[in-house]
């Protein structure tokens, strides 16, 4: 071997040698959504929002099959005031009430017409047992032009020459007791947030890192309808547009780097939080950390220095703003039902992430640093809540709702150890009934 | 337990933060390694994420015996040989003839002016045969026997490969520098 070729050797041994180049910042993402990669498993979470969502179907279902389904056993009670049958479930649970006191509605028992409506009964415009009449077993709760026989029964009331109980054909047809109330609301609601996270391991790094973390108080709000499916209980959902954010302290920022940049790759600083990992797309902002392993860059402190180079000093923290467009399913459960009415909350969102951007603030101005990476796209969050209702009038009420929101899935898909956001808002609004 | 260890423990444990912390404090200087063993950026950018999925699939098997970036090397080298092998077919040796003849005169023993990124930029156009036999045998250290198992080539093939690919490099370098020191002069 001659010596310039054993030359060229070590020239490109020694030359290339702790040679670094920064990657395209998609390979992490393509790494870590590798399913060959250990992760550490949710299944926790999975199961008890699996089951949360199971027990809200089989709970609307059931609620739902007892109030709209054929019942045999309801009854048709005459309301003389409105003189039209309605449902009264809760006369079955009456144990007093013998077949003997309920007759059913038959054209083929002409002979037991007097006992169709008791007078009395009738004048007190009360409904008893006496004035009850079941259906047949299996019958629909529709009348049908088939029954008009219970008109025709209904005549001896009137040539015994008792009180009239003026009944026509057209007041037998079923009217669905919702007609009585109001199930539908809509309600317009706002709410400031507060935004934080769970940290649970030992995780030193993910620590060091929420300790320069300080969440900001952002704000939530959007329109929401409710359907009432009982008395007490109504299920609501909606669009709502939720704004959440951080400031990490301790993270120099400075301007005027663009023309010291001779690095082919497009982002020289990366800052890994919480949330997932800053990524600084603006060619112009030089950033750099007191603390070790916040600022990931090849312009090390030995490389490259701002101030040597009079870098223009921006700020010493960066903020992280992220939106949410927000789908929830929420069932509500009212305890107190009065001009003041109290309501238990509680249900899941689907969080759809519609804006992320990183900022630093001059002159109380944005300056753009970048983005976050590896933030989940969605977020399915599970939110609690109390709400106060004060209904100043049959339509309109007031609504006040303190809700504490628990993310079931981290906002981050590039970082892990557990760490779990949530947030604490007291949204207030007005509804409308109808 | 040093700081390595640490990341790594939490990488076989399942942490999100430690692979990707392990990830970011190595993944530019094997990327240079990717760049330095292919021809095109995209090929690069698939052997390393390739190679940092092997590294964190494996890391049980690291005995924290050597060098753990030493270690992490050897499978993104690796991991470009299976491309390479993969695609031995498509790829063509070109013919030493054919390569154009740098304008500049050769000047093979001043390299000042030279950075790694020339450097790089001259490796990568080596052919693709070429520029596997110098690197394996001139920056990662295998003989021509190893040489010759790992990219299915005789010995033989394996040092006139070193050989062309020597003299190519030496044209290059001559003509950086050559270029270089008319524009400084300039």
């Amino acid at each position: 071997m001659s010596e310039p070729v054993a030359n060229i050797d070590l020239l490109f041994r020694n030359g290339l040698k702790d040679f670094e180049v920064i990657p395209p910042p998609d390979v992490w993402d393509g790494i870590s959504s590798s399913n060959k990669i250990k992760k550490r498993p949710l299944i926790f979470f999975r199961v008890a929002a699996v089951a949360a969502v199971l027990m809200t179907v089989g709970f609307l279902t059931f609620r739902l099959s007892r109030e709209t389904g054929t019942v045999p056993d309801s009854v048709l009670a005459f309301n003389v005031e409105k003189s039209y049958p309605v449902i009264s479930n809760e006369i079955t649970r009456n144990k007093t009430i013998s077949t003997k006191q309920i007759t059913n509605i038959s054209a083929s028992a002409p002979s037991d017409r007097t006992e169709y409506m008791h007078p009395i009964n009738i004048e007190k415009q009360a409904v008893s047992a006496e004035s009850i009449v079941p259906l047949t077993a299996g019958r629909n709760l529709t009348l049908t032009k088939s029954e008009s026989m219970v008109q025709s029964s209904l005549n001896p009331l009137q040539s015994s020459g008792s009180k009239t109980l003026n009944i026509i054909y057209s007041d037998l047809q079923y009217m669905p007791a919702d007609k009585l109330m109001d199930r539908w609301s809509i309600a317009a609601m706002a709410s400031p947030t507060y935004y934080s996270q769970f940290s649970s391991g030992n995780d030193a790094f993910s620590k060091e890192l929420m300790e320069s973390e300080q969440p900001l108080v952002s704000y939530s709000g959007g329109v929401a309808f409710s359907y009432k499916i009982s008395k007490r209980f109504s299920i609501q959902s909606g669009l709502y547009y939720s704004s959440l954010g951080q400031k990490l302290e301790g993270i120099n920022s400075f301007g005027g780097f663009k023309q010291f940049d001779n690095t082919k790759g497009d982002n020289n600083f990366e800052v890994p939080t919480t949330t997932g990992t800053i990524q600084a797309s603006n060619p112009d902002v030089f950033l750099n950390s007191n603390a070790s392993n916040r600022v990931v860059t090849p312009f090390t402190s030995n490389v490259f220095d701002p101030n040597k180079a009079s870098l223009q000093y921006i700020n010493s923290s960066l903020t992280q703003s992220f939106s949410y467009l927000e789908l929830p399913v929420i069932v509500r459960y009212k305890i107190v039902d009065k001009t003041i009415g109290i309501n238990l909350i509680g249900g899941l969102s689907y969080n759809l992430l519609v804006h992320n951007s990183v900022y630093t603030t001059i002159d109380g101005g944005k300056y753009p640093v970048g983005d976050t990476k590896g933030l989940n796209p969605l977020a399915l969050s599970s939110s609690l809540g109390m709400g106060m209702e004060y209904n100043f009038s049959e339509k309109l009420s007031l609504n006040l709702e303190p809700t504490f929101r628990y993310y079931l899935n981290p906002f981050s898909v590039t970082t892990g150890s557990f760490i779990h956001p949530y947030s604490f808002g007291i949204f207030s609004g007005v509804s409308y009934k109808f | 337990m040093s700081e390595i260890k640490k990341i790594i423990k939490g990488c076989l444990a399942g942490n999100r933060r430690d692979q990707e912390l392990l990830y970011r404090r190595h993944a530019s200087k094997l990327y240079a390694v990717c760049l330095q063993y292919s021809g095109n950026d995209e090929e690069a950018r698939d052997i390393l994420q390739e190679g940092f999925i092997k590294i964190f699939a494996n890391l049980d098997h690291y005995k924290n015996e050597g060098s753990f970036e030493g270690w992490m090397r050897k499978i993104t080298v690796n991991t470009a040989l299976e491309k390479f092998r993969s695609r031995h077919n498509l790829y063509r040796v070109d013919d030493i003839d054919s390569i154009k003849e740098p304008d500049a005169e050769p000047d093979n023993h001043d390299y000042a002016g030279l950075e790694a990124n020339d450097l790089l930029d001259i490796i990568r156009e080596l052919p693709t045969k070429y520029r596997m036999v110098f690197n394996l045998y001139a920056i990662e250290g295998y003989s021509h026997k190893e040489i010759s198992k790992m990219v299915n080539i005789s010995e033989g093939t394996s040092k006139s490969n070193l050989s062309r690919a020597r003299v190519i490099l030496q044209r290059r370098v001559g003509s950086y520098t050559g270029i270089k020191k008319k524009a400084v002069n300039e």
